[in-house]
């Protein structure tokens, strides 16, 4: 199979899947379309992917160039296609539950499956386009088709959360947008045809040629622009009520990738942006800033956090924080910042998953009415305990060594701010969460409970994340490491430029 | 043409005033169906002479998609609701052109400040794109009722339109197509949420939406 046919493919087969799932006769062969189309295409995704990542250097291009696939993307799809997988196991754990409480309607089920093919459809535009322009378009998609999601049962807090969700990201990425055409009116001093004038590898060639001012301010709108899809603060403010009121599954695609998509476009932006201000770390020190507040925004909410879901968005705008400082920090925070993102989404479904079968046993995501959960259920209880304690950073898990190498970055780079902000912020979450995390696996259960029976599936879907995370704590593997090193080279501006030519493939 | 365009957006900006100062929600879909309308002939008249059958498609769909389409959406969603009038916004009628007469002053410095580069022969452009997005915003942020705030999201993208028009002519047509297609996506979307949330709450006040804390 051609190589341009293939990412034609993986765009394809998902938005055709959502298409069929709207047309299936029952519930459970809805949810048989859907994960059929997730595992079908991550096959295929795991093809390219090793395509990428045999040879250094291979990008994939299809349609004229208008789709890639380099290190960078190939490494994200990564990232997605593990969680989609996931989570679409536990999607149809999670609804099964609800079916048989005769919570689900097949309505609901066909416009859930249609929709979450779809999203998985939009973020693979994000993650393939090389034109910019359509990479915003895939961004704003991914906005409109999760709106849905949020309320896949109508309520006013799911409605108030959706209408929220929808209007501050739809305005937010309408700066992306404003940001996007201020840097394709930066690219004009060198005369360009319709076609190639958005393209990433263009602009990343002839950065240094790019209007300094021009596309210093579209980086601002960018930043700002995705920073509100990614949920970086002050911009965050839709994505506790969108992640607490959403069914478990779609909060942890929300976590685990649409808010790295969202950061990815900002990965996009930032090796032109330094090319084009001559090196001077400009751009990575508004994205580091960003970051840093966020940071501290997200421990002063965590203290005081009685519901488990909000604690749980408030935790990942933490970590996303902690990405963006990564990669405000350039070198080894770069290779750091990537490295976190698949073990923070690993462990942040991880979280969701348990949080969203507790919550549906117990009927609340009060931490007060949760508490015991390891008493009520051991399965889901370690899940819940294990995660909170990874995303605190604790030792033997996998974000623990990568925030320790972006503190090492921050000392590196002679950062003092960063990192006592970083250390401070870490320190207080670390109190906040396990004040939170010790009563909910410990205390005594509120009711009197009858015992549950788990499967095998939901052995599998607690046990495979904590697994890997610890083992990435332990051992990285020589693939992944060169991997995320091939994809960190991407936005380092030390990585020469001369790869764009070097290993084109059609 | 110059004088063609320079009517246009000084027409623009007073479309914004009058979208500031008025509460019937009827008046306002009107409004912005208006500036939707200007906006596709706008797009014509910029680039007549040099007119490829790229701009007549891009002008032709955002005329019809914002002059007759999201009027269409909005309408249907007030007939549901039976709502008339904005009701206590923020900030009152008045105070709001004020506002808006304060955007177009500083619309108009920095203006003349960016060091953008036109194809056309008119200093007004500029300043008119950006009263237009900042009067976007001030209706999101200002307005209580939901109708309001999408229509404000429409303004805010038809200043950013304006800004493509004029300083990206390179922008391949399927991007645009793309564009204009997430759009009328997102509008219809927004109608779609409003038309639940009056059903749910009965009322369209946003500001009213405040379950969810902290």
């Amino acid at each position: 199979m051609s190589n341009g046919l293939l990412l034609w493919f993986l765009i394809l087969i998902p938005a055709v899947a959502g298409g069929v799932c709207v047309l299936m006769p029952s519930v459970k062969t809805a949810f048989a379309v859907m994960c059929t189309c997730v595992f079908s295409l991550s096959l295929l995704g795991v093809f390219a992917i090793n395509t990428v990542f045999m040879q250094s250097g291979t990008i994939l291009f299809a349609a004229s160039r208008w789709l890639f696939m380099d290190a960078l993307s190939a490494y994200n799809l990564f990232v997605m296609l593990i969680i989609f997988c996931l989570s679409s196991v536990y999607a149809c754990v999670y609804f099964a539950e609800e079916l048989r409480c005769k919570h689900l309607t097949l309505k609901q089920a066909r416009m859930f499956t249609c929709l979450w093919c779809e999203a998985l459809a939009a973020m693979m535009v994000v993650l393939l386009s090389n034109n910019l322009g359509i990479m915003w378009v895939g961004m704003e998609a991914t906005t409109l088709i999760t709106a849905f999601l949020i309320c896949v049962h109508v309520s006013r807090e799911s409605l108030e959360a959706m209408w929220k969700y929808i209007l501050i990201c739809s305005v937010g990425v309408a700066f992306a947008f404003l940001g996007t055409l201020l840097s394709a009116a930066a690219a004009k001093g060198f005369a360009l045809g319709a076609h190639d004038a958005l393209l990433w590898t263009t602009m990343r060639a002839h950065a240094a040629e790019l209007d300094p001012v021009l596309i210093r301010a579209a980086f601002i709108f960018l930043l700002v622009g995705y920073g509100t899809k990614a949920g970086l603060a002050p911009m965050h403010s839709w994505l506790p009520d969108a992640h607490s009121q959403s069914p478990a599954p779609v909060s942890a695609i929300f976590s685990g990738f649409m808010l790295n998509a969202a950061l990815y476009c900002i990965m996009r932006y930032v090796p032109i942006i330094e090319a084009a201000t001559g090196n001077t770390s400009w751009g990575l020190g508004l994205l580091a800033g960003f970051g840093l507040f966020s940071m501290i925004v997200a421990a002063a909410f965590i203290m005081f956090q009685n519901d488990l879901k909000r604690l749980l968005a408030y935790h990942s705008i933490e970590h996303l924080g902690i990405i963006a400082l990564g990669l405000g920090l350039g070198g080894l925070g770069t290779f750091a910042a990537l490295f976190h993102t698949l073990n923070h989404s690993l462990c942040k479904t991880l979280s969701f998953f348990a949080a969203g079968r507790l919550g549906q046993v117990l009927g609340s995501n009060d931490m007060e009415k949760m508490s015991g959960a390891l008493r009520v259920w051991p399965v889901w209880g370690l899940g819940i305990f294990c995660s909170l304690l990874a995303l605190l950073g604790i030792a033997p898990f996998a974000l623990f060594i990568s925030e320790f190498q972006i503190l090492k970055a921050a000392i590196d780079s002679n950062s003092v701010v960063a990192l006592v902000v970083f250390l401070v912020g870490a320190g207080v979450v670390f109190v906040g969460a396990l004040g939170h995390a010790i009563p909910l696996a410990w205390g005594t259960p509120h009711e009197s409970f009858r015992p549950l029976k788990t499967t095998f599936v939901e052995c599998v879907l607690v046990i495979f994340p904590l697994a890997v995370l610890l083992a990435l704590g332990l051992w990285m593997p020589g693939p992944l490491h060169t991997a995320i090193n091939a994809a960190a080279d991407i936005i380092r501006t030390t990585g020469s430029v001369t790869y764009i030519s070097a290993g084109v493939i059609q | 043409m110059e004088s063609a365009i320079e009517i246009m957006m000084i027409l623009l900006v007073l479309s914004d005033l009058a979208l500031l100062g008025q509460s019937r929600l009827r008046t306002c879909i009107s409004i912005v169906s208006f500036q939707g309308m200007l906006l596709g002939v706008f797009a014509f008249i910029s680039q007549i002479n040099v007119l490829t059958p790229r701009i007549i498609v891009i002008a032709g769909a955002s005329f019809v998609i914002k002059g007759f389409v999201f009027p269409y959406l909005l309408r249907r969603d007030i007939q549901e609701s039976g709502a008339q009038h904005e009701i206590d916004p923020f900030v009152g009628y008045i105070l709001s052109v004020l506002a808006g007469l304060v955007m177009l002053s500083f619309s108009l410095w920095l203006g003349g400040k960016l060091p953008l580069k036109t194809v056309l022969n008119t200093t007004l452009v500029v300043p008119a794109a950006l009263t237009t997005m900042l009067t976007g915003l001030f209706l999101i942020v200002g307005r209580k009722n939901a109708l309001t705030q999408c229509l404000g999201y429409i303004i805010l993208e038809n200043g950013i339109y304006i800004i493509g028009i004029v300083f990206v002519v390179e922008i391949p047509v399927l991007v645009e197509l793309g564009i204009l297609l997430d759009m009328f996506v997102a509008v219809l979307v927004m109608g779609i949420a409003i038309y639940h949330i009056n059903r749910e709450f009965d009322h369209l006040d946003a500001d009213r939406l405040n379950i969810l804390k902290g």
